[in-house]
């Protein structure tokens, strides 16, 4: 009893001379666990840790804040199989640790279980699950890094960098996530808002499962398989995302909407994929004002109807577009930089429409050893040739004469000079051959 | 080996002089540079629209101007009476069928060398040119597609027994090869069970230079994700260090294969004659 009262005294001093500090409860030992520091903190009180190395895994039961002084030096280490970091109480606030937990397990380094929680500025290395957030809502997580920590793991064998089931209302921004399985996986989660991330070599940049109106704004992926995969959601606005470089496996894409209804997608830039922007099984959907540019397929409609295709522009494809069973779309005035179009009245639009021939896409699905055969010119002239049920096709009926939005991308001029200077010497030598052949025969 | 030398000194003399020459030099030119300058948005880099229209683009031309230039040579030996007065000479058929190859691939290469130069340079002037892996991609590739046809045309050139002939058999391989390729092969494949078609298809595009060719250029320009699952292995493999000497491998073997036919053949003509 009068052990308990002497902490309760020293506690209640501690805080007091911290306040007189201007900031409380010190972490007064490195060596310490955190776990302590926390347990001994009041529910409400500001934690404000010490440069230094502190052991975990950490359980929050009771709503805090836990800081960090100055900057990118209070590091949490965690080796055991346990979460580094566990919030389980509503309204707890973490900014400015830096989290590093290697070990490759199926539990995630931080896992959010309390409504409110707030995740700030955090840097996360982990072998699992970045942050995990399960039945809470309302979270918060802007600038933080998740990185993945352990060597030799295969991409499909890792973590997700943001993991989040049936968490409503969340707010991610601002985050940066590299080499993790999906970047940011949303399960069942509505109303979220995905803004301003930056997601690279991973699975799937942003990928929603069971949405609705989820908002992804203004995110960058890079490298990834597909920047943004968007299934069984409704109401879901992509807008104003840049997806490029995702062009190396398979199945890559851009932009992925599967039994996706009702969402907006525009003003995205998809860049170098393998395929731009891809909808299937969609209804309902709005692609408008998408830069869809030097992908090998700009855009792959696979049994979608009901969808509004407008003013997108589709430049350096190699093949513009594929569809295959999606006819009652309405596509109108986009820009396709294949299709010379005839604009007798002046309008801008084409007053010829542009159809999408079908055929490889039938062909390659229901035998897809077939897809060698991809813009192969034999294949180029072979759907020239096939013409049938042409008004069944998916068209664009008055695709623009020129491109809607003024260019904003000019490719690098690296390596161009260099290209420049073996054009010349070709030339040269061509040029030189000619000259001595001449002068032999005469 | 002297003779060999002689022979493509001789038929680098002729190709120069050959009209043929220079008229498939301007129309290889001047598609390259309206290609260019259709697509003058950016520049080319990678596996995009502009580069697999080049690609399609020298996948229509050369061919045609290799078979075209290398079996007319033969042929015009014949039709000429030249042959008849070499083979009063000491002069072997390797050496003249070696030289006469290495002498049109001069020919042929300079002809493609010079398309490649003047858009290279031409795009780089205009601001819109090849970022320089997708140029050096797209002239190996197009000095690759000439080799091949080249070794078809020796072997052509020696089947057929005058021009009208050579001409009709190449426009054959040529159709065959390029055009009507992937419909014979969906038609043919289309009657086969599931399970063999890949390996079908497989086989046959080893047997197919132009086929070959493109699907190494492809995924060599980073396009190899635009084949599908059913070929990732090939997709890793060909960017691999061991992709490029393999397929030059394949090269050699092919064009060796062509002209050691093309050998036998003369031979024979030889005896009988």
């Amino acid at each position: 009893m009068t052990r308990s009262i002497n902490k309760w005294a020293l506690l209640a001093l501690l805080v007091v001379l911290a306040m007189m500090h201007g900031s409380p409860a010190r972490a007064e030992d490195e060596l310490m666990g955190l776990q302590e520091i926390v347990d001994q903190a009041n529910p409400g009180a500001t934690l404000v840790l010490k440069p230094g190395t502190y052991q975990g895994p950490v359980v929050v039961n009771k709503p805090l804040t836990i800081r960090t002084e100055g900057e990118g030096n209070v590091e949490l280490i965690n080796r055991s199989q346990l979460p580094a970091l566990s919030i389980d109480a509503d309204g707890t606030t973490v900014a400015g640790l830096h989290i590093t937990d290697g070990m490759v397990k199926e539990t995630p380094t931080v896992l959010v279980r309390g409504h409110r929680a707030v995740l700030n500025g955090l840097y996360i290395r982990t072998g699992g699950d970045g942050i995990a957030v399960r039945d809470a809502d309302e979270g918060l997580v802007t600038n933080t890094t998740i990185d993945w920590a352990a060597e030799g793991v295969r991409l499909a064998d890792k973590g997700n960098g943001v993991d989040v089931f049936n968490g409503h209302r969340w707010r991610f921004m601002d985050n940066t996530i590299r080499d993790v399985h999906d970047g940011i996986y949303m399960e069942n989660s509505d109303d979220t808002r995905v803004t301003g991330n930056r997601i690279e070599r991973s699975r799937y940049g942003i990928h929603c499962m069971y949405t609705n109106r989820t908002v992804i704004e203004r995110n960058e992926g890079s490298l990834n398989v597909t920047g943004a995969m968007v299934m069984t959601a409704r109401q879901v606005s992509v807008i104003g995302n840049s997806f490029s470089k995702q062009s190396e496996n398979v199945n890559s894409q851009g932009i992925l909407l599967y039994d996706t209804h009702d969402s907006v997608l525009a003003d995205n830039t998809v860049d170098g994929n393998r395929v731009g922007l891809y909808v299937e099984l969609s209804t309902g959907n709005r692609l408008e004002n998408n830069e869809v540019r030097y992908n090998f397929v700009g855009i792959q409609l696979l049994d979608s109807s009901s969808n509004s295709i407008a003013h997108n522009r589709f430049t350096g494809n190699v093949a513009d577009a594929q569809a295959r069973s999606s006819e009652d779309n309405r596509i109108i005035e986009n820009y396709w930089d294949n299709f010379r179009g005839i604009d007798a009245n002046g309008d801008g639009n084409s007053d010829i429409s542009y159809a999408i021939n079908p055929l490889f896409q039938e062909l390659t699905k229901k035998r897809p050893a077939f897809q060698l055969f991809f813009q192969s010119p034999g294949m180029v002239f072979l759907e020239g040739l096939y013409q049938s049920d042409r008004d069944r096709w998916t068209t664009d009926a008055a695709p623009l004469m020129t491109p809607p939005m003024s260019e904003n991308q000019i490719g690098d001029a690296e390596g161009r000079t260099l290209t420049g200077i073996a054009g010349l010497v070709l030339l040269g030598c061509t040029g030189t051959l000619f000259f001595w052949m001449r002068r032999r025969m005469s | 080996m002297k003779d060999m030398k002689y022979v493509a000194i001789r038929e680098m003399n002729i190709g120069f002089r050959n009209p043929w020459a220079y008229s498939f030099m301007a129309l290889f030119a001047v598609f390259m540079l309206s290609l260019l300058i259709i697509h003058t948005q950016g520049g080319v880099s990678g596996f995009s629209g502009t580069s697999g229209t080049m690609l399609n683009l020298a996948l229509y031309l050369l061919p045609l101007m290799a078979l075209m230039l290398g079996s007319f040579s033969l042929t015009g030996e014949k039709e000429e009476g030249n042959w008849e007065l070499l083979s009063t000479y000491p002069l072997g058929t390797w050496p003249f069928l070696a030289g006469k190859y290495i002498g049109l691939s001069a020919v042929l290469l300079s002809i493609v060398a010079f398309g490649f130069g003047l858009s290279g340079s031409a795009g780089w002037l205009l601001g819109s040119g090849f970022d320089f892996l997708t140029y050096k991609q797209l002239l190996g590739f197009s000095i690759g597609l000439s080799l091949f046809y080249l070794g078809i045309a020796m072997l052509i050139g020696t089947l057929a027994r005058n021009r009208w002939q050579a001409l009709t058999i190449a426009v054959g391989v040529w159709f065959f090869t390029v055009i009507a390729w992937p419909s014979l092969l969906i038609a043919m494949l289309g009657m086969m069970p599931y399970l063999w078609i890949k390996p079908a298809i497989t086989t046959l595009t080893f047997l197919n230079p132009a086929e070959l060719t493109r699907l190494f250029t492809v995924v060599k320009l980073g396009g190899g994700s635009t084949l599908g699952p059913e070929y990732y292995k090939w997709m890793i493999w060909i960017r691999s260090p061991w992709g490029t000497p393999v397929f030059a491998g394949v090269m050699l073997v092919w064009i060796g294969a062509a002209l050691a036919a093309a050998y036998g053949l003369w031979e024979r003509g030889r005896g009988r004659g």
